[in-house]
């Protein structure tokens, strides 16, 4: 009730803590993230070929990323509308977007197979890429002008440094206003979230064309940045969701957040649903409609065999269902039923990334039209093996803070936030 | 407040000065039962719903249903307009691809769910309203700037006024009022009325002078909205242009052009041409260049021996080795029949006549008017015309090229067409002397019953004819018989 004022605990109060439970799997995490994502990595690369295993950690790669990127770009909306419903769950996007530091350590093995390895992963690196593709020399020349290895290194450098100053910034400025509580802080992160955006819009955009969209060197779209971003803020409010009430379970911020907050994150999730629906199939139309052969080999390729199942199965699967699961206010103001919801958008976020990246895999040469296990196999181990590694280090880092901004200035106004 | 009037009251209506003592008395009255209740504020105050006990509003239910109709209204309408109803190509894409749907079926579910918020909610609220009773209390107006009221509606089923009022006074109100019937004047204003009624006269003014304009002539030039659509830029048939050294704005075929589907030589001409060009190389390549090539064409209509004539069978006297096909290139089926009966009823029959036996009405005319050098049609029924003497390419290539002095018709049949001509001349060659025996038994009694009439019909006139002989016989013997002996 809105007349009722919320009692906000301090700031020292074990609420705001990471729940004992949770810092007992910190360990674990970590060592069997690793192994997983290591086997995952060997499946791929000795029983199928090293540019599936490649493929395979690419796409773990890629998941990650979308989430960290994705929490990065929640933070700095909600600095940049200066949102009061969503202070309590802000935290937790903070610590996730931190993950880019460990994300930039795993870019590591992908810049080392582009670097020693020729065409392990981005085809482009083969020096025999165009004559074995009879490509004509002059649309090559051009290409290569913006795919190259040193280039390439470079831009990958730059798009880290961006995010991870912009992570950085932002996560120290709410960590010191847990101890401060200055208001100072809020006005100083808020003025900086316009720019922040930008920049950080930009560095997403075409990290999403370098790392993502070269794998088929010849194919382009404009809207593939935004495609990936689609998907990542969609996951994002999942994870983000799915997190808050694993704590609460677990006993963390019980009387902080609120059905209220759910609800709001329900309503996201099922905004960007549609949205992601939106930016796929605008970019499908218009490839489509212009049925220009170098603009539809990409669509082409996955539409052959098992990925045109799996084509199909995204529209329903990744869009249909959860949109109308989602769609109803009664659903919408139940936590279980949402955290369930945002869990399979999760699992189908990495479909929808599997999707992207595993059909440029080739063996022996070919592109494989189908499924294969083994591609499955190694991405799904990969995937799980970097998300719990992760998640270990993201409990790491939330065990040596809090899981509330505590003394965030809009911490009363989003304890006391109803939508109805 | 306690005016006794025969005015309609239309509820009781509570000022409460902050949002809590607002909660307290909404629950109040939730608690003692009242459905038809209202609460007023001058800003949205959450939790109140609940306070009044009022239930969640039906709106998402119709906005789903309108926006589903309009999804469905997008799709069905496109594949109607464009799938059915008048199938339109465009730009190579299947009449029905959905794909294409897509967007507009999205775009009318947007117009159709807001439409369906937006007047549901009208509907739900009961907009339009000119007024609303509790308008009648100035101090009602306060509700907007910093009074809240509560009000509960006469028609609630548990509503008396007296514990109405005792609820109210018992939470606190300091100002409980009933709500009257507004009592202005319900009749719509003077002014009003005129303004709409010479609005509406001067509506019809631009209408009249439409329909003035079209009885009447005049002698200015008329409007071009769209000047370009009026006047095209660019040329009709037949115009020249300075555009090309030629000065013809229709532009001929680039040369070496080949139309679609016109690759198939032997098909064009009915020749099988690989064979031809082993036995006469030249005579191939000359036909092939005919076909293809434009150049050979204007250079073939210029000599008087034309291209064309190549393909005709060379001069009498000369063995035939032109190896014709042997066999109608086109699938035989009941449509192509069917195109040829047609195509034969209208370019062949007034020569050949209907049945093919040579005796059209162009013959008959010639035969009337003893026409000097007419030579008669052949009749398609006799022996060197069949498919053992008179292969099908053979026909064709009459058909197309002419034969002594009937005309060459590829100028104005199609080759398709040619052959379904080929293929119905010999289904009339067949038809000619067929047996019973062939006639499906589905159809054999019909078609013994038609014969066995005819059959008695020509009996009939065999009989007839020859009564009229002999009675003709009869009455010539007769007068014979009565001439007068000299």
């Amino acid at each position: 009730m809105s007349h009722a004022r919320p009692v906000v605990k301090p700031a020292d109060d074990p609420a705001f803590m990471l729940p004992a439970a949770l810092s007992a799997l910190t360990t674990p995490l970590l060592g069997g993230g690793l192994l997983l994502l290591v086997a995952g990595w060997a499946v791929g690369s000795f029983m199928g070929s090293p540019q599936v295993g490649m493929s395979a950690y690419l796409a773990a790669f890629i998941y990650c990323l979308t989430l960290a990127t994705g929490s990065l770009f929640f933070v700095l909306i909600q600095h940049l509308v200066r949102a009061g419903w969503s202070t309590v769950i802000r935290r937790i996007a903070e610590l996730v977007m931190m993950m880019l530091f460990p994300l930039a350590i795993l870019f590591l093995p992908i810049l080392m197979t582009l670097l020693m390895g020729e065409g392990t992963l981005y085809r482009w690196d083969d020096p025999n890429f165009a004559t074995a593709n009879h490509l004509p020399t002059d649309a090559w020349a051009e290409k290569s002008r913006w795919l190259n290895q040193g280039w390439f290194t470079i831009r990958s450098v730059i798009y880290f440094a961006v995010w991870l100053f912009l992570a950085l910034y932002f996560f120290r400025g709410s960590t010191q206003q847990d101890q401060t509580g200055e208001r100072a802080m809020t006005d100083r992160l808020q003025y900086w979230s316009g720019p922040a955006t930008m920049a950080f819009c930009g560095v997403t955009s075409f990290a999403a064309f370098d790392w993502v969209m070269s794998l088929s060197p010849m194919w382009f779209s404009t809207m593939f940045g935004v495609y990936l971003f689609a998907g990542s803020v969609l996951a994002t409010h999942s994870m983000l969701a799915v997190s808050a009430y694993m704590l609460q379970k677990k006993g963390a911020m019980r009387d902080e957040v609120t059905v209220e907050h759910y609800h709001d994150l329900a309503k996201l999730i099922f905004g960007f649903l549609l949205f992601w629906m939106y930016i796929a199939f605008s970019q499908y139309m218009l490839i489509w409609y212009g049925n220009i052969p170098e603009e539809t080999e990409w669509i082409y390729h996955r539409q052959l065999g098992g990925w045109g199942t799996l084509t199909v199965l995204l529209i329903f699967l990744h869009w249909l269902l959860p949109f109308f699961g989602l769609m109803s206010m009664f659903v919408r103001r139940r936590p279980a039923i949402i955290a369930f919801w945002a869990a399979y958008v999760l699992v189908m976020h990495f479909a929808d990334i599997f999707w992207i990246i595993m059909p440029e895999a080739t063996v022996a040469g070919e592109l494989p039209y189908t499924i294969q296990t083994i591609g499955v196999a190694s991405a799904v181990m990969c995937v799980v093996g970097m998300a719990a590694l992760l998640t270990g280090l993201v409990l790491k880092v939330a065990g040596d803070t809090k899981v509330v901004a505590v003394r965030d200035p809009r911490l009363a106004e989003s304890m006391a936030f109803e939508n109805v | 407040m306690s005016e006794t009037t025969d005015k309609k009251v239309h509820g009781i209506a509570a000022e409460y000065t902050s949002v809590d003592t607002l909660m307290d008395a909404c629950r109040r009255v939730r608690d003692a039962g009242y459905t038809k209740t209202d609460a007023f504020a001058p800003f949205a105050v959450h939790g109140i719903d609940k306070a009044l006990g009022i239930k969640p509003t039906k709106l998402p239910w119709i906005v789903l249903a309108c926006g589903l109709t309009g999804t469905l209204t997008g799709l069905c309408m496109q594949i109607w307009m464009n799938g059915i109803d008048y199938p339109y190509i465009i730009s190579g894409k299947p009449y029905i691809s959905l794909p294409a749907f897509i967007p507009v079926a999205f775009e009318l579910t947007i117009l159709f769910a807001s439409f369906g918020a937006f007047f549901g909610m009208w509907a739900l609220n009961g907009l339009p309203k000119f007024s609303n009773p509790v308008f009648t209390d100035p101090r009602f107006d306060r509700v907007t700037d910093d009074r809240f009221f509560v009000y509960v509606d006469a028609s609630d089923a548990r509503y008396d006024r007296a514990g109405v009022e005792k609820l109210f006074s018992e939470t606190g109100s300091e100002y409980i009022t009933t709500v009257m019937e507004d009592d202005s004047p319900k009749k719509v204003p003077k002014f009003i009325i005129t303004s709409w009624m010479v609005m509406v006269a001067l509506s019809i003014i631009p209408l009249l002078i439409v329909l003035k304009m079209r009885v009447t002539n005049s002698s200015s030039p008329r409007f071009h909205i769209f000047y370009d659509m009026d006047f095209s830029p660019s040329k009709d048939a037949q115009q020249n242009t300075t555009l090309f050294a030629d000065a013809r704005a229709m532009r001929p075929d680039v040369p070496g052009t080949v139309a679609r589907g016109q690759m198939d030589l032997n098909y064009q001409t009915g020749i099988d041409i690989d064979a031809l060009a082993k036995i006469d190389g030249p005579r191939a390549a000359m036909l092939v260049r005919a076909l293809d090539d434009a150049e050979a064409k204007a250079d073939s209509a210029a000599k008087s021996d034309g291209a064309p004539k190549a393909a005709a069978s060379p001069a009498p006297g000369v063995m035939d080795t032109t190896p014709w096909l042997g066999e109608n290139p086109s699938e035989l089926t009941a449509a192509l029949l069917e195109k040829g009966q047609q195509q034969f009823g209208i370019y062949c029959s007034v020569c050949h006549g209907m049945n093919g036996g040579g005796n059209g009405l162009v013959n008959r005319r010639a035969q009337k008017i003893l026409a000097g050098t007419w030579v008669p049609p052949s009749s398609l029924h006799q022996d060197s015309l069949y498919a053992g003497k008179y292969p099908d390419g053979k026909l064709f290539n009459t058909i197309s090229n002419g034969i002594r002095k009937m005309p060459g018709y590829a100028s104005q049949i199609k080759v398709e067409d040619r052959w379904a001509i080929v293929a119905y001349v010999r289904a009339l060659q067949k038809s000619q002397n067929a047996s019973i025996d062939l006639v499906p038994a589905s159809k054999k009694k019909a078609i013994e019953k038609q014969q066995a009439a005819v059959q008695q019909k020509l009996k009939e006139q065999a009989e007839a004819e020859k009564k009229a002989a002999e009675e003709s016989a009869a009455k010539a013997a007769k007068a014979e018989s009565d001439k007068p002996s000299a």
